[in-house]
């Protein structure tokens, strides 16, 4: 057996712990959420995303894409789950069209520029994929689960903003501006951030 | 106020539920939630209830908990009820105004109560009962198979308990934080969405600073006690399938063969 360990091993090692601590940090994040008032209920806005888009800028990709796993699996540990597990998955898929494309910019050129243009295409990612879920799998299964019909959340809209009137135009102007404003809420506090921790995150 | 969130639900103690093995109760859970789902009418849930009424006493944990999990759905149990009860057509037994209950919606409202609360206290079963880190240790061996695709068990359960290990620590950290800097005259309650996030940086800064020193010192430790990866590593507690374990199995297929009997018993 070899004594002395890898330089590969020791940085694998100061990643766990990274990912690892930025994912307390998320979690932490998630149990502070606000709802917001356009749309129904159960749309939350947390912003345990910033720290997944930190460790996603400081340490790649798949260090994000472990951060949003991680946290989605703690929170899934400590609070247990209302939907059997599907809200779970379709807040892994999400988190991770957010990540992916940001971490995949700001990857090959790390400039301030590129760090914006990455939270554009990753808030871009988000809405679309976001919508796609919603539309397809969230929206029909938490129906199925509680039991109110797609129409219950469609008056519901409705009673918000009068231009609801079936689900797709649920999803455009219910869906669509929660995810909008979400990635836009979560960018911005993560470039205040960034410049002022990234010294000791490239340390 | 953010004393008040408390982390984890587990309550420790020594019954036979608790024993199990955490990858058994992972999977039992799941196939339990399959099991709410297979069902369609109120026969069904007899024999579930029974199951999890079992499940509770053996595992004595004590009722006020098992009330407490449910408090957080109260809202989505209550907006459940009311529109199943007006938005099902069928046969009126009631008219106020505009809306009408129909026998179908009430019908329809008590099994979806009924569904949801059992989905709810089913689901705490397994997080009263096992530790976050027994849970940890259990998905890490239910996704070891996956690591010939690529996905990094051990990695990801090794950060999973990191992370579980620091929440404690980083609640307090945070509360302090919050004080220090509501000493200094940050506003972390008042103002629109985007007046409160805004006011989430001064917070967030330190956060991550120090959570990055604390992982800066965590690795150094992990070095120093010639941490390299899962290849070769051993642990005290070894997961293992007991006699429980089997039993537990047996009971829950049964109760999910008793599940898909009970779709074709026609009593309405």
């Amino acid at each position: 057996m070899k004594s002395e360990l890898s330089v590969k091993q020791r940085n694998n090692t100061k990643i766990i712990a990274k990912v690892g601590v930025l994912s307390a940090v998320a979690a932490v994040l998630m149990l502070l959420e606000f709802p917001l008032w356009f749309a129904p209920g159960f749309y939350e806005l947390d912003f345990s995303e910033v720290p997944v888009l930190l460790g996603t800028f400081a340490l790649g990709p798949a260090a994000g894409v472990s951060i949003e796993f991680v946290k989605i699996l703690i929170n899934f540990v400590i609070n247990g789950t209302d939907t059997g597990g599907i809200g779970e998955l379709a807040n892994f898929i999400v988190g991770c069209s957010f990540v992916i494309p940001a971490g995949f910019i700001y990857k090959h050129k790390k400039t301030f520029f590129t760090a914006i243009m990455g939270l554009v295409a990753g808030t871009l990612g988000l809405t679309i994929v976001g919508s796609i879920i919603n539309y397809y799998l969230l929206l029909p299964v938490y129906s199925k689960i509680y039991g109110w019909p797609i129409q219950a959340f469609i008056d519901m809209g409705n009673a918000i903003n009068p231009s609801i009137i079936n689900l797709k135009t649920f999803v455009m102007y219910a869906v669509v501006p929660f995810n909008l404003l979400k990635g836009l809420a979560v960018s911005s506090i993560t470039l205040l951030i960034y410049k002022k921790i990234s010294p000791v995150l490239h340390r | 106020m953010i004393k008040d969130i408390t982390v984890g639900q587990y309550l420790p103690g020594n019954s036979v539920i608790h024993r199990l093995d955490p990858r058994v109760k992972i999977v039992g859970t799941f196939a339990f939630i399959i099991n709410l789902f297979i069902i369609n009418n109120f026969i069904g849930y007899i024999p579930i209830f029974i199951f999890m009424a079992a499940a509770l006493i053996i595992s004595k944990i004590p009722f006020k908990y098992v009330v407490n999990g449910l408090k957080p759905i109260m809202v989505i149990i209550i907006i459940t009820a009311i529109i199943n009860v007006f938005f099902t057509t069928g046969k009126v037994i009631y008219t106020l105004g505009p809306l009408s209950i129909t026998e179908e919606g009430l019908r329809l409202a008590g099994f979806m109560i009924i569904r949801l609360i059992f989905l709810i206290i089913g689901t705490s079963v397994l997080t009263l009962t096992t530790s976050p880190i027994a849970l940890t240790d259990g998905i890490e061996n239910l996704l070891t198979p996956l690591k010939k695709i690529g996905v990094p068990a051990h990695e990801l359960a090794m950060m999973m308990t990191i992370a579980l290990r620091f929440i404690p620590t980083l609640l307090d950290e945070t509360d302090k934080i919050m004080k220090a800097q509501t000493a200094r005259g940050a506003d972390f309650e008042s103002g629109n969405i985007m007046k409160r996030a805004k006011s989430l940086v001064p917070l967030l800064v330190p956060l991550f600073i120090s959570s990055f020193r604390r992982a800066d010192e965590l690795a150094m430790a992990m070095e120093a006690r010639c941490y390299r990866g899962g290849e070769g590593r051993t642990r005290m507690k070894q997961l293992k399938i007991e006699k429980v374990d089997i039993i537990a199995i047996v009971f829950i297929i049964l109760l999910m063969a008793i599940s898909i009997y009970s779709r074709y018993i026609v009593l309405f």
